[in-house]
Formats: C-alpha cells, sequence, structure tokens
C-alpha cells in the first residue's frame, strides 16, 4: 500500500507533467486548424515542441535596466500556470491537489501569474510592455466577474465549490440540459476566448503596437524567458479549455484508476478539448478583433448570461 | 500571568500618561523627546496585546474599574470582552513596528520643535483608541471616542503651515463630528430607554423595538460610518490619511477606521437585537459601494498615499460588506452561515491592517527619499531601495487578495459567505448575494491592476525625476517593521488557520452566533464551515508552485551564464524616462471604460509659435469629476451656509434688540406656562 501523501504528489506529477506535454500541441492544432481555414499549409503538429526547444537552447537576452523582478515575471507565471493544472480534474474524476483548495484558489493562482507577468512587463522601460501590461490587466479585470459568475452557477448546482468534488457530483447527476448549463457555458466560452487572448479580445498573431495585447506584454523576453511564457500560456488555454469540459460535459472521465477507464477518458479529454478547440479556431478565423473599448461590452454578455445561469437555476 | 491580565490596560494607561508628561518635560530635547515617547508607546502597546492574546486565547472578558466618581455616579470602567480584544491584537500589532518606524521617520519629517506634540499626539492617538475598544459605558465611550478624533486631527495637521494639511484636519473634524453628535444621539435615546449608562445593559438587544430600532440603527450607521470611511461617507479620509506623517496615516488606514467597524459590530450588527433585514441591505450596499468605487478612485490617483487612502476604503468596503452579509444570516437565523461572514469579516480587519500598515510605511520610506508623493516622479527605486520595494511588493500582492498572501484569506471567506448566503436565504433578496460576488471578484481584479500600477511605475524601469535617481535605501530602523509586517502577510496567508482559530472564540463570544464546525483545519486551512463546500490549504499549494518555479528555475539555469543585458530598444530613439509608460496612462483604458464613474475631462493646450501643427509646448490636464463631493456635499454646505446667513439677521449687534429678544421669550414662555397649568 502507498501512503496517501505519495499518491497525491504523483498524481500531481502526472497530472501537471501532462498537461504540460499535451499544451503546446494544442496551440500548434489551433494554428493549423486556423491555416487550414484560410486555405494555407500551416506549420507541422510539432512545431510548439521545435519552438520551446529552441528557445529554451538561446542565450537569455535581458534589458539593461530590467532588475529582478523582470527574471522572476515569466518563473512566477509559468509556476501559478502548472501548479494551477494540479486544481483541475482532467482524465479522472479527481483532482491531485484538491486537498489544496477549491475554484477561488484556482482562480487567485492565475491571477498571481498575471500579477507578476503584468509587474515585470514594466520592468525594461519600453513603453510596449507598459501598454501591454494596461491592457491586460484591464481585460482581466473585467473578465473576472464574468468568470467568477459562470463558475460559481456549476459550483452552486453541484453545492460545492471543490473542483473535485464538483466534477464527482456533475458525474453521478448525469448530462443535464438544464437552460442554466448552456448559458453559463456561453459566458464561460467567451471569458475563456478573452483570457486566452485570442480574437476577438486579442490576436496571438499580432505585433502591430495599437492592437496587441498579451503580445506587447511579453515583447521584450527572449530566449528561455520567453520560452517560460509562451509555454505558460498554453497549459493556461488547455486548463480552460479543460475546465469548460469538465465542468459542462464531464461524458466519459474516468470514475477509478483502471487502464481501460483511463483510455476511455483520455480518447473523451482529448476528442472534447479539440472540439472545442474547433470552436475557438472558427471564432478567430471568422470574426475580427474588436477595438480595445469595445472588449467591455464582450464581456458584459458574458457577464449577464452567468447572472442569468445563476438566476434561471434558482429562482 | 492572570495578574499580568488584571491589571495590563491600567497599567497600560499609567504608562502612556507617564510617556506623555515625560515628552512634554522633555520637549526642548527633539531626540530625547522622540524616543521617550515612541518606546514608552511601544512597552504600552505591548502590554495591551499581552493582554488582549490573553483574553482570545481564554475566551473570557477581563473587567475592571478605572475612575470612579461618587458624587455624579460616573464610572469609567472597561472591559476588554474577545471582540475587544481582536481589535485590541490588531491595534498592537500595526502599533508597535509603527512606533518603531517613527522612532526613526519622525527625526527626517517632522520638525524638531513640533516633535512633542506629535510624540504626544501619537500616544493619545493609540490610547484612545484602546480606550474606545474597551470601554465598557457610553461615558468612557464618548470620551474616548473624541480624544481619538481630536489627537488624529492634530497629527494629521502636523504640517500646519501647509494649506491643504490644515484643510484636510478641518474637514476631518467637521466629517468626525457630525458622526460624533449622531452617536451621542443614539447613545443618549438609547440609554434613555434603558435606564442604564453601561454596555451590557444598553446594547442587550431588547432595549428598543420598532421604528424607534430602525432609527437608531440609522443613526449609529451614520456615526460608525464616519470613522469607517465608507462611500458616501468617506470624504474626510482621501484628504486626512496622506497629510498626516507616513506612519501615522499607517496607523490611520490601518486602525483607525476599524474603531468604525467596532462600532458597527459592537451596535449595529450585535447590539440592538436580530438585525433587520433591510439593515443587511443597507451595509451590504455601501459595502459594495465603497469596495467597488474605492479602488476606482485608487486606480487614478497619482499621489501614492492617496493612492493607499481610497484603497483604505475599498477594503473598509469589504469588511462592511462581509459584516452585512453575516446581519442578512442573522434576519433569516442562518447562523453557521453568520458565523462564516463574521469570520470574514474579522479576518479581514487583522490583514487589512497588516498589509495596509506595511504599504503606508513602505510609501513613508518612498516619500522620505524622493521628497514627492508623486508616482510619475518615482521609477526605478527598486535598485536603489532594494528592501523597501520587496517589503512593497509583498504588500502589493497581498492587498491583491492573491494567494499564498495574507489577502486571501479575508476575501476568500467573503465568498464563502457570498455564495452560502445565495443558498441558504429565500425569495429575490438572495440575488443579492451573486451581485455582490460579482463586485467582489471586480474589485480584487481591480486591486490587482492598481498596485501592478502602484509599485511597477513607482519601483521599476528607469527613475523619472531627479530626485528618485538618488535616492536612498532607509535607515535599519525603518525596514524592520516593514520586514516583520512582510512577514505577518507571508505567514498569515500560508497559515490562515492560526488566526481563524484565535477567532473562533471571539465568534463564539458573539450573541447569535455559534460554531457548528471548525472553521480552521489545524494551522494550515481554513473550511467554510458548512459541510463540504469548500476549503483551502494554501501552505500544499505553496509546496505545488514552489516545485513548479524549482521545475522552470532549472529549465532555464543552463543558459543563465551566458545571459547578457542589452538596451531596451525604444523605437529607434534614446529611451529615457520620457519613453516609459505614466501611471497616468497605465489607468487610462481603465478610466475609458468606466468614464460613467469618473466622468474624466481634460484639456489639451498646445502651444505653437507659427503653425499649430508645430507645437513649441503641449500642455495635458486631465482630471476625474470629485462626484460625491459636488453633488452630495456642495449642496450640503451650500445649505448650512445659506441657512448660517440667514440667523445672521438674529445677532444684529444691538444690545436693545437682544434686550428686546429676551422680553419676548419671557412673555412666550409665560404663555405657554400659563396655558399648560
Amino acid at each position: 500500500m502507498i501512503p496517501d501523501a505519495f499518491l497525491t504528489i504523483g498524481a500531481s506529477l502526472l497530472q501537471a507533467g501532462g498537461m504540460l506535454a499535451a499544451a503546446p500541441l494544442l496551440r500548434t492544432a489551433i494554428k493549423k486548424m486556423k491555416a487550414r481555414l484560410q486555405n494555407r499549409q500551416g506549420p507541422p503538429l510539432l512545431q510548439g515542441y521545435y519552438d520551446l526547444a529552441k528557445l529554451i537552447r538561446k542565450e537569455p537576452v535581458r534589458s539593461e535596466t530590467a532588475s529582478w523582478v523582470y527574471v522572476a515575471g515569466p518563473r512566477v507565471y509559468f509556476a501559478a500556470a502548472v501548479a494551477a493544472t494540479t486544481l483541475v480534474p482532467v482524465l479522472v474524476a479527481v483532482a491531485p491537489l484538491e486537498a489544496a483548495g477549491g475554484i477561488l484558489l484556482l482562480v487567485g493562482t492565475l491571477a498571481f501569474g498575471r500579477f507578476a507577468l503584468a509587474t515585470a512587463a514594466l520592468d525594461t522601460g519600453s513603453p510596449f510592455g507598459g501598454m501591454g501590461a494596461s491592457r491586460d490587466m484591464t481585460i482581466a479585470a473585467l473578465a473576472e466577474p464574468a468568470l467568477m459568475l459562470g463558475l460559481f452557477a456549476q459550483a452552486l448546482a453541484a453545492g460545492t465549490m471543490n473542483l473535485g468534488v464538483l466534477v464527482r457530483a456533475l458525474v453521478q447527476q448525469g448530462p443535464s440540459w438544464h437552460p442554466s448549463d448552456l448559458l453559463a457555458f456561453a459566458g464561460l466560452f467567451i471569458i475563456v476566448i478573452a483570457e486566452t487572448g485570442r480574437i476577438p479580445v486579442d490576436n496571438p498573431a499580432t505585433h502591430l503596437e495599437l492592437t496587441m495585447i498579451h503580445e506587447a506584454m511579453v515583447l521584450e523576453y527572449a530566449g528561455p524567458d520567453l520560452a517560460l511564457v509562451e509555454w505558460a500560456s498554453a497549459v493556461k488555454e488547455l486548463l480552460y479549455l479543460t475546465l469548460l469540459v469538465n465542468l459542462f460535459m464531464p461524458v466519459g472521465i474516468a470514475t477509478s484508476v483502471e487502464t481501460e477507464a483511463l483510455f476511455v477518458a483520455l480518447m473523451a479529454w482529448t476528442g472534447k478539448v479539440f472540439l472545442l478547440a474547433i470552436a475557438v479556431t472558427v471564432v478567430e478565423s471568422t470574426n475580427a478583433k474588436l477595438r480595445l473599448f469595445r472588449v467591455p461590452e464582450l464581456v458584459s454578455v458574458s457577464l449577464g448570461l452567468a447572472f442569468l445561469a445563476l438566476a434561471i437555476r434558482f429562482l | 500571568m492572570v495578574g499580568l491580565v488584571a491589571v495590563g490596560l491600567p497599567a497600560a494607561l499609567l504608562i502612556r500618561l507617564l510617556t506623555v508628561a515625560a515628552t512634554l518635560a522633555l520637549a526642548r530635547r527633539a531626540r530625547t523627546c522622540r524616543w521617550v515617547a515612541l518606546v514608552g508607546s511601544m512597552l504600552a502597546s505591548l502590554l495591551t496585546v499581552t493582554v488582549a492574546l490573553e483574553v482570545i486565547a481564554s475566551g473570557l472578558s477581563v473587567e475592571g474599574v478605572l475612575v470612579r466618581h461618587a458624587a455624579s455616579g460616573i464610572v469609567f470602567d472597561y472591559a476588554v470582552t474577545p471582540l475587544s480584544a481582536w481589535f485590541l491584537m490588531v491595534l498592537g500589532v500595526v502599533a508597535i513596528p509603527t512606533a518603531l518606524y517613527s522612532a526613526a521617520y519622525f527625526s527626517h519629517s517632522v520638525v524638531a520643535s513640533r516633535i512633542a506634540v506629535v510624540g504626544t499626539a501619537f500616544n493619545v492617538l493609540v490610547g484612545s483608541l484602546e480606550a474606545v475598544f474597551t470601554a465598557s459605558g457610553v461615558v468612557a465611550f464618548l470620551c474616548a471616542w473624541e480624544v481619538m478624533t481630536l489627537a488624529t486631527a492634530a497629527l494629521v495637521a502636523t504640517e500646519h503651515q501647509e494649506r491643504a494639511s490644515r484643510r484636510a484636519a478641518y474637514l476631518y473634524l467637521v466629517m468626525s463630528h457630525i458622526g460624533t453628535g449622531c452617536l451621542v444621539a443614539g447613545f443618549l435615546v438609547l440609554a434613555g430607554q434603558a435606564g442604564s449608562l453601561s454596555f451590557s445593559a444598553l446594547l442587550s438587544g431588547h432595549v428598543v423595538s420598532g421604528p424607534l430600532r430602525d432609527g437608531l440603527f440609522a443613526l449609529f450607521f451614520v456615526g460608525f460610518g464616519v470613522k469607517a470611511g465608507v462611500i458616501p461617507l468617506h470624504v474626510w479620509l482621501p484628504e486626512a490619511h496622506p497629510a498626516a506623517p507616513s506612519s501615522v496615516s499607517a496607523l490611520m488606514s490601518a486602525v483607525l477606521i476599524t474603531a468604525g467597524i467596532y462600532g458597527l459590530y459592537r451596535v449595529c450588527g450585535f447590539g440592538l437585537g436580530v438585525p433587520d433585514q433591510n439593515w443587511a441591505l443597507a451595509l451590504m450596499a455601501v459595502g459594495m459601494l465603497s469596495a467597488i468605487l474605492g479602488v476606482l478612485y485608487a486606480l487614478t490617483q497619482t499621489d501614492l498615499k492617496r493612492l493607499l487612502a481610497y484603497s483604505t476604503i475599498e477594503n473598509s468596503g469589504i469588511i462592511v460588506l462581509g459584516l452585512g452579509a453575516a446581519m442578512m444570516a442573522l434576519a433569516h437565523d442562518q447562523r453557521a452561515l453568520a458565523t462564516v461572514a463574521v469570520a470574514a469579516s474579522l479576518t479581514h480587519v487583522l490583514n487589512h491592517a497588516i498589509f495596509k500598515g506595511l504599504l503606508f510605511l513602505g510609501a513613508g520610506s518612498v516619500v522620505m527619499a524622493t521628497g514627492t508623493r508623486q508616482i510619475e516622479q518615482f521609477g526605478g527605486l527598486l535598485r536603489r531601495m532594494p528592501w523597501t520595494g520587496l517589503f512593497f511588493l509583498i504588500g502589493a500582492l497581498s492587498i491583491s487578495g492573491l494567494p499564498l498572501l495574507n489577502g486571501f484569506p479575508g476575501e476568500w471567506l467573503t465568498f464563502q459567505a457570498l455564495l452560502l448566503g445565495f443558498t441558504a436565504t429565500p425569495g429575490l433578496v438572495r440575488l443579492n448575494f451573486p451581485l455582490a460576488g460579482a463586485m467582489l471578484a471586480l474589485t480584487s481584479a481591480l486591486a490587482a491592476a492598481c498596485f501592478v500600477r502602484a509599485f511597477g511605475i513607482s519601483f521599476l524601469a528607469l527613475p523619472r525625476s531627479p530626485a528618485a535617481g538618488s535616492a536612498h535605501e532607509s535607515p535599519l530602523l525603518m525596514l524592520v517593521p516593514q520586514a516583520w509586517l512582510a512577514t505577518l502577510c507571508v505567514g498569515l496567508g500560508l497559515v490562515p488557520g492560526v488566526a481563524l482559530r484565535a477567532l473562533e472564540g471571539v465568534i463564539v463570544s458573539l450573541p447569535g452566533l455559534q460554531l457548528t464546525s471548525p472553521m480552521a483545519e489545524g494551522a494550515w486551512g481554513m473550511a467554510s464551515g458548512i459541510g463540504s463546500f469548500d476549503h483551502v490549504v494554501p501552505g500544499i499549494f505553496g509546496v505545488a508552485v514552489l516545485s513548479a518555479l524549482a521545475f522552470a528555475a532549472l529549465l532555464t539555469v543552463r543558459r543563465e551564464a551566458v545571459a547578457r543585458r542589452v538596451p531596451t530598444w525604444a523605437c529607434g530613439g534614446d529611451l529615457t524616462a520620457r519613453t516609459e509608460y505614466t501611471a497616468t496612462a497605465f489607468s487610462k483604458p481603465l478610466l475609458m471604460i468606466f468614464r460613467a464613474v469618473y466622468r474624466p475631462r481634460r484639456q489639451v493646450d498646445s502651444l505653437a509659435d507659427v503653425s499649430p501643427y508645430f507645437p513649441q509646448e503641449v500642455r495635458y490636464r486631465t482630471e476625474i469629476e470629485p462626484t460625491f463631493e459636488r453633488y452630495m456635499y456642495a449642496p450640503l454646505v451650500r445649505l448650512v451656509l445659506g441657512s448660517a446667513r440667514g440667523m445672521r439677521v438674529l445677532q444684529a449687534g444691538s444690545l436693545h434688540t437682544y434686550l428686546a429678544y429676551v422680553l419676548v421669550l419671557a412673555v412666550i414662555l409665560l404663555i405657554w406656562l400659563g396655558g399648560t397649568t
């Protein structure tokens, strides 16, 4: 019998490692699908890994005006994203570190990472960093209430804020097509797009100063520092999609640790995340980027949807 | 130990009186005077903290009598109840480091001739706060309350050669006395009904009922609300807090506002019987309004101390929101829920005091080093003031409510209370809770933006002024208190259970509350106290984050040896402070998005000789509308002044007219008396 502590540590390491390994693939897959929609070939599926490997081997080039905060920023951002993966059930209806906390800790952790990166962006003295940090914090601030309300709608339906317990309760309830689910899902989908910096909120492919948000914030980073930022952003994106998948359609998730169940769960998870990725791609390919000052309108739609979801479920 | 607890409070008071006497006697010797005043204050605070901790640990109140005046029957007695002890402890935790900091800070920032007055006022302020928290009768409470107000006003007016300081002190006095007036009226009515002046009789909850009770609630709410700095009673706070010397600002923001909170707890929450649902709604509404507007105003400030003052309003709002949720729960007889909400609010009282104290001390160091409070004049301070910068960063992370630091437990518990409240209360009123939850989420995210800005613009990149370029680190004596508070920020963030466990005794001492299940999961964790709704153990998660951090470091360590430093690319030009992003620019998007709240105005003047396309100089001016000052207080002031002017007609200055008044009054009285008999 293995002690529980080792089991927890092992599961956490496995899950964090798995998410780290899978994340670059998701990003490249979206890029590839987007390219196909535009009648281009797109990068090979493993391009994300090549990029990371190359960046990590490069020499770190840093601004001479920057202090230790600049070096710490990407590392804290990375650590927050990776640690956050242990709070979410992925393949099994158990979050490895569900003993540590639930939704609020998850949201707080991601906010910690963002705080670190935005602060670091101000350190080089370049106006781009400041601009990016300002815009990123602005959008995050607007998205936060909608994100929280959307998650609360699901949490209150199941009577718990712990993601592991929550997913188990959802599995037990069976699939639900309550209108509130659909509203909350739609609301959260908008927020996921805003938080992961995709069109119509932000354009991950642009380096035009008037339009970039996240890219402006990390513009000064190079080499291994940039690799950490890119990797963490990918992990964050995968994490958000997983959260959506498991909170709204936990079909196929393993309730026991048997090889067969795990295999089914892996297939189901991959399939569902892939479907969501297609949705993200389609949204990104068919929409134009919104003006910065139009984003609040989009986010308030999401806030409204989440509030409605709460209201119709409980009134 | 028992003996010390019994005499601790009178002894502390005695030490303070002796300290004040010695300070005034030594007024001519600035250095000695400073040390006597502040060491005395620390000793007295140490005593009260010991008493407070003992009361919290044992859960038993300590009572005693200070002065008894036989002829009038007035008794000045004190009672350290667990609730009082909690606030006493909060006071001590901040007052001791603040006093130590002041010992060095006052020598730079207070003119030597004023040291005696400032030292005295400092002692009187802390002493009167202790008295406010422990008074067990109306007379003692109101006396302490007034002394507290006056001492603060004296400290705010420390730099009375400045017009702004005088104005701030005056505004503070006016607002405080509106509040005190409400309190006096409220207590008089209450005492009249109860036939006693002692709190135990007055605040037993059975004294008044019906509309009178509602009226009394309103009076006390305004009275204590002024001190708590909740919007719309906040107008004095952003003026007064920055005007005082920074260490006193720390004390004011961290603890003075909790005097108002203490009053709200003692009287409005748990002193007038089971709260009415409408009271709870009022508190929640005011709490939400204060939180959101406080942080929005904080975001646009360019004066570091004003920014912190507005953020105090925000946190006061969060604390009041928690209390409001607790009262709502009590109104619906949801005791377990009320327990969670009270825990949330009181935890935040402690944690806010610690991180706000830390941030104000940091701001004091920065102001001392640069000679200005304008964020736009700072920049690059982290290199010149590495320790102050580190501590300020810890404070900034804490105040943003991020996990692993001590801003998180309070906000976490408040969220628990709001979510549980949604499921526990009936009817449409429950929609209030998710609304408050969304507001709280927005508030904490905006606070993060606000403090990224405050820290980033002040401490990072290039110096924005010569003063910032030649700044020096503060002396050790000013760093040690900051280090202590920063340690508490991290410590209470990692082991929130310690504070919560101490709080359990306080909670059970409040009427109507009971602990159904423990909220502290050992020292390390917190649970929301109802079923398995939610729990959090930041320590475990801290290990996970550290491991991930180590992994990130491992990934990149190989190339660290060849790291290169190059100039930042500034679009082809030279990188100077002029090309850096400013604090004003940083908050501009939010200013635009929330323009309905700010109603910003801007004015751009382009001065050109030849052609408007080649300006010699561009002047940019922007301001946000002071909504409450302009639309609420300005008409009020006009009304008061107008009626005063009207009444001046009576005061003609002629003796004959005055004699006529007396005659007329006498005749009217005779007629009236004749009519009644």
